[in-house]
Order: C-alpha cells, then structure tokens, then sequence
C-alpha cells in the first residue's frame, strides 16, 4: 500500500474571473520508506501540494490517500488526529517556540496527543538523542545554531512515529554545510527509520539525495526522475559499504 | 599525456614496476571505473619513457613469478614532471555533446528539443544522486583526498544542471533564432585591391 497517493487532485483558489489553478488533476504515489523531492518553478503548485498532502487545507476535486484513508471523507476532528499522528512537518523557518526548550519542542505533538508528560519527554529524548542534540535538551532555540534548531524539528516531526514526513525548503535558511548534513539526516530518515519523505526543494544538490525527483509546473507533474532503483538497492548499497568498513 | 606524466610522478615517488604502476595509477584517478589503464598501454608508455631517457630500468625483481623489470625516474625525468606539474590544465568547459545534440535536435526535428534537455537532467540527477551517496560513504578523516575528488565532481554536474534551468525557458527563443552556421568566406583569391 502506497503511504501516500493522490487522485486526481485539483486546487482552485478564488473563483469567477479571479480564479487561480493551483493544481491540475494530480496523480502521485509515494512507496513506503522512499525519499521525493519535488522541484519547480515559484508559482507551480509546490507548496499547494503539500498543504493538501498533510491535510492543512482541503483539495477543490480529486482526493488525498494517506496510508489508504480517502482525507475527504474525514471530519475536521478526525483529520487533525490523523495528520498529528501520521505525518510529521518540518519547515523552512523551523518553527519551534522560543518559549520551550528542546526537549518540549520535540515533545509537542505527543503532548497535544494527550500522552503523559513524563511519556512525552522520555520519547522526545529519544529522537533528539538520534538526531544528534542528546547533549542540548534543555537549550531554548535562540541558543541553539539554524541547523541545530532544525534538527530538533525533525526529532519532533518524528516523535510521534509518522508515516510520511513533509519537508517544505527545509535547508531553505541553512549555509551550505548545514543543509547538506539536514538533507543527510531526512536520507536517514528514509533508508534507517523507514519512513516516507516529500521535500521541496529549489537546489539540485539537495534535490540528488532523494529517490525519485517529481518536476512540477502549472500545477501538474511534467516529469519525473527515477534517482535510485528501488529502496532495496540502497539497502544493497549500504550492506556494500558495511562490508568495505 | 596526463598518463605518461602521471606514471611519471609515480616513479619520481619510487621505483616500480610496470603492473604495480597500472594499479597504482587506476587507485590514484578514483578507482578503475574512473579511469580505466590497458597494461599494454602501460608498456609501451614505459618503453617510450626509456628511450626519451625519462627513466632507466634499474633491476630485475623475481620474486617466484615471472622477471618484473623495476624502473626508476632520471634527472631529467625529475625535470619533466616539474614541468608538467606546472603547467595549468585546460579544461574543454565550452566543448559539450549535449550542446551538438540539442542543436541538431532544434534543426531536425527527429526528437523534440525538450525530450532531448529532459533525458539529460534526468542523466546528470542519476550522476549526482550516485556522488552525493559515494561522498556520504567516504569518511574525510581517512580519505579526504578522495572525498574532494567527488565533490569537484558533484560540483560540475551541479553547474550542468543550473545551465539547464537557465536553458529551458529560452529553448523556444532558441528555436527561432538561426542555427550556428559557419561564417560565410568568398571562395578563391581575394578580390586584388586596387
């Protein structure tokens, strides 16, 4: 079963004269434990896209299957449960609070989720400790470096063990260095922890980590680029390098 | 010449001998899918090396197979590669077979010009996804080396592909204009001047 698969799926914004196309009877299927990057022009439907994908708005025809649930026929309350425990987002601009430390950054969704605190905590320790911040739990995000900040954001998409993450530009404020090692880590994302990946990206080098490269444009996919065989053979790729390790 | 010269430098390193150059110099360009040695090129590199007086064989190991001839680098030798190591490399940056192939295809029509530009991204996407898992395997603090010989590589498809970018949208301007042709000369003698 696909992880996520759109039908068809159009936006229309405004009406009348006033319309605007967002997207154009979009069709999409993302295999479980696979990388995507998305990539287009400004304007294509990128961000559109993963709106709809994660639920955040709702499409004007066409529908969103996540993990084999139709989205359209969910009410608002049933559909806030199943974006917070299904897919994890992590932004351009990082959005943690300044308030909370890392700790209940990361431990957020799950105590949105009504688990016990102490649950929360010892979770989010977890994935913090994975993402490489096991030494920065208590430091508020001012104090934390853009990558470090962004870390914690994958640690909290993650915390609540989703299906698919959504990564809008998430190297989008990052210098170079950082944005490879972030791109790396949602590569770990994939090929460790299994989970699937949709990330848009404006930058080819960012682009050339994932799977598979969907190319947007007017709100439709125009081409798409196979990267790697299949997530077996990374799994074969990774079993090559232990061996030369 | 880069063969010749490298084969050079790794006598100037120490001596050797002629199969122990050819994987030496494969390991050194990045492995033998990077640039890949004939040993009879080897050879025939290392007797025309001789007879130039660049290196002279200097024993005859035998170590239970067959008789090895072991060579090693003369003054002049030494002074050649110091040269050689000198003298910048000229890159071809501006000679492309995918600039002929998009032209010829915006001539022909035998494919469309697009399909032509998106066989080529998908080409070097495919190249720099292979570099990128290559460079996260190498570990810098062993071979770093190596690490910045993928990353230059990287580098350029990445340019490559920012070219296409720039490319694309102006592909149908492309179309319209007239294909390079060459430059139309009067046949024969010059007109005498007067």
């Amino acid at each position: 079963m696909a992880i996520v698969e759109t039908r068809a799926l159009s936006k229309i914004y405004g009406s009348g004269a006033l319309a605007t196309r967002a997207l154009h009877g979009l069709n999409l299927r993302v295999e479980p434990g696979t990388f995507v990057a998305v990539m287009g022009p400004s304007g294509c439907g990128k961000s559109t896209l993963l709106q709809l994908l994660g639920g955040l708005d709702r499409p004007s025809s066409g529908d969103v299957l996540i993990e084999g649930q139709a989205l359209a026929g969910l009410s608002d309350d049933a559909l806030t449960t199943l974006r917070r425990r299904r897919i994890g987002f992590i932004f351009q601009s990082y959005n943690l609070l300044p308030v909370l430390s890392a700790l209940e950054n990361a431990a957020l969704p799950l105590a949105l989720d009504g688990v016990r605190p102490a649950e929360a905590q010892a979770r989010a320790a977890e994935w913090l400790s994975r993402v490489g911040l096991g030494d920065r739990l208590s430091h508020l995000p001012g104090e934390l470096s853009g990558g470090q900040q962004q870390r914690v954001a994958v640690a909290r998409a993650l915390v609540t063990e989703p299906a698919l993450i959504l990564a809008d530009e998430p190297t989008g404020n990052l210098d170079s260095h950082a944005a490879e090692a972030i791109t790396q880590l949602l590569r770990q994302v994939s090929d460790t922890w299994g989970r699937s990946v949709l990330m848009v990206t404006h930058d080819p080098r960012i682009a050339a980590y994932a799977d598979r490269i969907i190319f947007l444009k007017d709100g439709t996919i125009v081409e798409e680029t196979q990267l790697s065989s299949s997530p077996s053979a990374a799994l074969s790729a990774t079993a090559d390098v232990m061996e030369v390790l | 010449m880069s063969v010749r010269n490298a084969l050079l430098g790794l006598l100037a390193q120490r001596p050797r001998h002629g199969y122990d150059l050819h994987s030496a110099f494969e390991a050194l360009a990045g492995g033998r899918e990077i640039w890949e040695l004939k040993p009879a090129q080897v050879y025939t590199t290392l007797g025309r090396l001789e007879e130039g007086g660049l290196i002279t064989p200097e024993r005859v190991a035998q170590d239970g197979g067959p008789e090895k001839r072991i060579y090693a680098i003369t003054p002049v030798g030494q002074q050649e590669l110091a040269q050689w190591l000198q003298t910048p490399v000229e890159g071809q940056h501006q000679r492309n077979e995918f600039f002929l192939k998009l032209m010829l295809s915006v001539a022909t029509s035998v494919v469309d010009p697009y399909l032509v530009l998106r066989a080529q991204r998908a080409g070097l996407y495919r190249e720099l996804h292979g570099l990128t898992r290559r460079r996260s395997a190498t570990n810098p603090a062993q071979a770093l080396a190596t690490m910045l010989l993928l990353e230059r590589a990287a580098m350029h498809v990445e340019a490559d592909l920012r070219w296409l970018e720039m490319l694309e949208p102006r592909l149908d301007e492309i179309r319209r204009q007239p294909l390079p042709a060459p430059e139309l000369r009067p046949r024969g003698r010059p007109p005498r001047s007067e």
